[in-house]
């Protein structure tokens, strides 16, 4: 079916009139994000994100591969997301919906084309080798914004990730085991991130972090792409009913401070997480020291 | 019964488990299914030739008095319409004589005559559009390959709508919950409110009943379909703040599986953050 | 041993669901089960009696390639042998299972997928109990690995699948019946007679095994048999689903 269905009239009007007294199905303000949690796995680069009801994974991955012929310096990087029945019924397997597309392609502008990730770091050799970094997203549970959700997850998971050591001795390029060499951090430049708005009430009305019900319910979203500097580095209004200018100058504040707010939350997460590396390390050593 | 037997696809029911054998009939409810067993296997004892296994894992559930018995399967599962269940139906599209309606996502659409409604006629019959509620009852699945569910908003034998309610839901608000969720508010809602602990674990809609008293009240239909219709129209100002208060209190319950203590101080702390006095 | 760890139902949106960790692998599968559905735009594929099932395998860190294409194929058989596609609600309807590798190494491009594929069908099982589609029975599998000095190794890793001489999948019913029996390499009969009896042994326990009393102590290598894991996930979840009904006796 590839389409959610559609909501009744009752649950449209309701929204509707519920916004216009300022009140949200879950009891949030306007400008409230639902609970956010960022957790991180065993391995590096792969992170846990639940937003509300909205829940998904990103696994950071990293090979050695040939570099385009026509940028020998730089390495690669993709995302890939696959939307499958497990996010949500309405999804098919083995099939792109638009839904796939559009924040796929969002993503890309986001986090890939403001240049988050640092390619030219992740060659090895001009023209020869270079890494080619995958951030797979696997949603695991959809209920509204997807894309605010998986920039979460990929910026999270590029700065939790470790590749192996490389180098080139005698134009032969070798990569040392994770437990050979310290792992190296990516060099992230910037944390980009977005936020979404949806409009409702011709423009007069506009939420961030929308539940699937109030998405379906909505008359337009705007998506802004903000790093913590405050610089703007995507902003996009693909469909839906005219919003006025001034929104966007008016929300990009909101944004800024939105993302001040996850990043900081990332933050958390990820010296929690080190700290808790460094703990087992230190136990692990201590453990070799005892058995010699 | 001492403690709950659990079973997975495949065990058979003991036969102690079973209701104490009278006259009537035993009722097979969902997730049992009845198996002829191969007379050779043991001939020395004398077991009997049918043994009843189960098909979904869960709880097994007798009732005595109906002398039925059944398994009560996962509350998350898709709702797989049952003949006399209440359901909450959404018009898709209609056609000469009939509303064809969706009451679970992603499966093909239910019927619902145009002039299944209490008083209807072909002069007076309701003008649903696509989008509306109604509150119906499944009248027939019936059988085979490419079988139509039907649904209808009167009793067939009486032409009223029994119980009363059936119909266009108009207003209010509609909340997803589980299928489980909703078999339980339909027994917590149905009847009479003087036990203790609440039926089936649920104190939440005496609670709420006692608390909005003042604001006005509320209305409330269940579907076994999972969805939930709450209207608090009598509220007057507070009317949308109250219902989204009930949502939020039902879906809560539903998501942690709260005992019946905690969702009297649920009640309480959403009451208190919604801002509605008491 | 440590057994497996697995949870019912994570998830919110699909019908049923399942996480399972393997231990010797480390591997995390996530499963999802969505039935009874349509399934649109493939109405020729429906059979008119009874359910379709389909199977969707998502590997973690990749694209899916001819692998998990084959994978599904098998995980597809096994179950379909299972499910009851002929019961009310489900002719001419979809029964769409979903696993994704969330976690731990994924199966390499060309690698062998045995060593994961007890993991994918445990998780996809407990996904269809979790959905509550009803089955005929329900089942466990497990991986063996023999060597090259023609050990048998429970599970193998990565490493030690690579090195063995020849892979073998066993899953058995509830009842006792083989259920899928993959393999590959190069063994001879007397071999697989023996994979088959341990196999056994850590799916039913010793007990399954009859009269002869001279393996009762694999019973202890193996520690509970896989049955009794998948049993108990279950009854832990049911006790806690109907905690409300249970307290109330």
């Amino acid at each position: 079916m590839n389409k959610e269905a559609p909501l009744s009239i009752t649950e449209r009007d309701f929204i509707l009139n519920a916004l216009r007294e300022d009140v949200r199905l879950d009891g949030r303000e306007a400008d409230q994000l639902r609970p956010l949690k960022v957790s991180f796995g065993e391995e590096y680069g792969h992170v846990k994100v639940q937003l509300g009801r909205t829940s998904l994974i990103v696994r950071i991955s990293a090979e050695v591969t040939k570099p385009h012929d026509d940028r020998p310096f730089d390495g690669l990087f993709t995302i890939a997301m696959e939307l499958t029945a497990m996010g949500s019924p309405a999804w098919d397997n083995g099939r792109q919906g638009d839904l796939e597309t559009y924040v796929t392609n969002v993503l890309d502008r986001v986090v890939r084309h403001s240049n988050a990730l640092d390619t030219e770091s992740l060659c090895i050799l001009k023209g020869v080798s270079c890494w080619s970094i995958r951030a797979d997203v696997h949603v695991t549970d959809y209920d509204g914004n997807l894309i605010d959700a998986a920039c979460i997850g990929i910026m999270a998971g590029l700065q939790h990730f470790r590749r192996q050591d490389a180098v080139v001795k005698d134009g032969q390029v070798i990569v040392y085991g994770l437990d050979e060499r310290v792992p190296v951090a990516l060099n992230i430049t910037h944390k980009p991130l977005s936020v979404t708005f949806h409009t409702f009430d011709e423009g007069k009305r506009v939420i961030i972090d929308a539940t699937r019900k109030e998405e379906q319910a909505s008359e337009a979203d705007v998506v802004i792409g903000i790093n913590n500097a405050g610089d703007v580095c995507f902003v996009s209004k693909f469909s839906g009913s005219p919003v006025d200018a001034m929104v966007f100058v008016d929300k990009t504040s909101v944004a800024l401070e939105k993302v001040k707010e996850i990043n900081a939350i990332i933050d958390k997460a990820l010296q929690a997480d080190l700290s808790k590396r460094a703990k087992n390390g230190m136990a692990e050593q201590s453990r070799a020291e005892n058995d010699r | 019964m001492s403690s709950p037997l659990v079973l997975l696809p495949g065990d058979e029911v003991p036969s102690e488990y079973l209701p104490a054998t009278n006259s009537a009939p035993l009722r097979l409810g969902p997730g049992l299914r009845l198996l002829t067993q191969p007379p050779s296997s043991s001939p020395s004892s004398s077991s009997p030739s049918h043994v009843l296994t189960a098909t979904q894992a869960g709880i097994l559930s007798t009732d005595n008095k109906r002398n039925a018995v059944s398994i009560f399967s996962s509350p998350n599962r898709r709702y797989i319409p049952t003949p006399n269940d209440l359901v909450i139906a959404q018009v898709h599209h209609s056609s000469q004589d009939y509303f064809h309606c969706m009451i679970t996502p992603q499966t093909p659409h239910v019927v619902l005559g145009q002039l299944a409604f209490e008083g209807a006629t072909k002069k007076t019959r309701p003008m649903l559009k696509q989008g509306d509620l109604v509150y119906a009852r499944v009248l027939s699945v019936g059988l085979g390959a490419g079988a139509e569910i039907e649904l209808t908003c009167v009793n067939p034998a009486t032409g009223k709508a029994e119980p009363g309610g059936l119909g266009h839901l108009t207003g209010g608000m509609v909340f997803d919950i589980s299928t489980g969720m909703a078999a339980r508010l339909m027994r917590a809602s149905s009847s009479s409110s003087d036990q203790q602990d609440g039926v089936a674990g649920l104190v939440v809609l005496d609670e709420l009943g006692k608390k909005l008293e003042k604001a006005g009240g509320f209305e409330i239909a269940v579907g076994r379909n999972g969805k939930v219709w709450v209207d608090c129209s009598n509220g007057g100002d507070a009317a949308v703040k109250a219902t989204v208060a009930i949502g939020r209190c039902l879906t809560t319950i539903d998501e942690h599986d709260l005992g019946p203590a905690d969702q009297k101080k649920l009640v309480s702390r959403i009451l208190r953050e919604m801002k509605i006095d008491v | 041993m440590v057994g497996p760890a697995a949870t019912l139902t994570p998830l919110a949106r699909a019908d049923g669901s399942a996480s399972y960790q393997c231990p010797s692998t480390g591997s995390n599968i996530l499963g999802s089960v969505n039935a009874p559905v349509e399934l649109p735009g493939r109405r020729d594929a429906l059979k008119p009696e009874e359910a379709t099932v389909e199977v969707f395998v998502k590997p973690g860190t990749a694209p899916a390639g001819v692998g998990e294409r084959y994978v599904e194929g098998i995980i597809k058989g096994v179950l379909g042998r299972l499910i009851l596609g002929r019961e009310r609600g489900y002719p001419r309807r979809g029964v769409v299972v979903t696993l994704a590798t969330v976690g731990g190494d994924s199966v390499g491009r060309g690698d062998s997928y045995l060593t994961l594929l007890p993991a994918l069908l445990h998780t996809a099982l407990l996904a269809l109990l979790s959905a509550s589609v009803p089955l005929s029975m329900t089942f466990s599998a497990t991986v063996l690995a023999v060597s090259d000095s023609g050990e048998i190794i429970r599970e193998p890793s990565t490493e030690q699948a690579a090195a063995a001489k020849s892979l073998h999948v066993l899953a058995f019913s509830s009842k006792g019946h083989l259920l899928l029996n993959e393999s590959q390499g190069a063994f001879d009969f007397e071999t697989w007679e023996k994979v088959h009896q341990r196999a056994l042994a850590i799916c039913h326990g010793t007990s399954a095994i009859g009269s002869d009393g001279d393996v009762a102590m694999v019973e202890d290598v193996d520690g509970q048999p896989l049955e009794g894991t998948i049993r108990e996930t279950i009854e832990d979840q049911v006790h806690r689903d109907y905690a409300w009904k249970i307290d109330a006796v």
